[in-house]
């Protein structure tokens, strides 16, 4: 066996959840016949419990486009699609010397993700009791639309 | 926490698969070689996700199956230093926490990883475990198995395979994370 490049590109946490799901893994409640190994199943039950289930490719390219202006480095990006912060104290591990570097621009990174990628299911539960009126019913028709593309 | 890795590989398809499509008999070869298997410094392989190219079907003398040189693209589990990664709480005793991702149990936040300062109580309900406790400004923040913890990635280790092994302890781990809880934003969900 002969390693021919070790790192062929990364992959965020919805890019893997969207090979299973195209395989089949959603459809199948008896497991059995898709062609999907136990161990792949495992993959997918923990994505989606993750904040990857609601993401789509078009959100993921929003951010992205968004997120230029700030300068972060592909990790950093990685972990913020990955993670989906919601709040400037779950940002601080993931951006290293997030003060020096962008000081006040993190609230609007933060209002940016939110806004732009969907929340995951056991954020919702929350977010829906802080956030009111106008902005619920944006968020909902956003998951509406997100999980109408999916389909 | 996902990378592609291209792999090449010469493959020796059993005579039995003959009657399949080429693409498919491969494909399963490859899954029960590489599937759930850790490679040294590349990681624990979760699926193939492409066949790049096929080269070969030569038979060599005396053998009734056709060997193939493969090229493909594995989807491997390797988180890189620093990432962050939410897990559950599997085990947690004196020297530290385990926690596991239902795929991949092997992550370990040693001691001095621990937010500090913090000390464990044992555990009332269940007398092989402590429950570990973050003292934080008089106030104390128990982790328990509640909800989802969230930890920085320090290191990626591939202990080599040990020669022997005494039979009562824990199964071999080739791929070892070690986390740190140490940090703003870090630990149980429900404590930021």
């Amino acid at each position: 066996m002969k390693i021919k490049k070790a790192n062929a590109g990364a992959l965020t946490n919805f890019e893997v959840l969207d090979f299973l799901r195209s395989r089949g893994a959603a459809k199948d409640p008896t497991r059995v016949i898709a062609p999907i190994a136990a161990s792949e199943f495992k993959v997918y039950d923990y994505l989606v419990e993750s904040a990857a289930c609601n993401q789509t490719r078009e959100s993921i390219n929003e951010l992205l486009e968004k997120c230029k202006k700030y300068d972060l480095a592909k990790a950093e990006i990685l972990n913020i699609i990955n993670i989906r912060p919601a709040s400037p104290v779950e940002i601080d591990p993931i951006i290293e010397e997030s003060e020096k570097r962008m000081g006040e621009g993190i609230e609007d990174l933060i209002e940016m993700v939110t806004t732009v990628l969907p929340p995951p299911p056991t954020q919702m539960n929350t977010e829906e009791e802080v956030v009111a009126g106008d902005e619920e019913i944006a968020d909902g028709e956003q998951t509406a639309t997100a999980m109408a593309t999916e389909n | 926490m996902f990378f592609l890795s291209l792999i090449e590989h010469t493959l020796r398809l059993p005579p039995h698969l003959l009657d399949l499509p080429l693409n498919e008999a491969i494909k399963g070869e490859l899954e029960s070689l590489f599937l759930d298997k850790v490679i040294a410094n590349l990681g624990l392989c979760i699926s193939v996700y492409d066949i790049r190219s096929i080269d070969g079907g030569f038979v060599f003398p005396g053998d009734g199956a056709s060997t193939y040189t493969v090229e493909f693209r594995l989807v491997m589990f390797r988180p890189f230093v620093g990432e962050i990664i939410t897990a559950k709480l599997k085990e947690s005793d004196a020297n530290g926490l385990q926690l596991s991702l239902g795929f991949f149990d092997d992550i370990y936040i040693p001691v001095h990883l621990m937010p500090n300062p913090c000390h464990c109580e044992p555990d009332p309900e269940n007398k092989s475990q402590v429950i570990w406790i973050w003292d934080y400004q008089e106030q104390k923040f128990p982790i328990d198995g509640l909800d989802e913890i969230r930890f920085q990635v320090q290191s990626v280790s591939y202990p080599p395979i040990p020669v022997e092994q005494p039979k009562e302890s824990k199964p071999f781990a080739p791929m070892v994370i070690m986390g740190s809880l140490d940090y703003d934003g870090l630990g149980p969900v429900s404590w930021w």
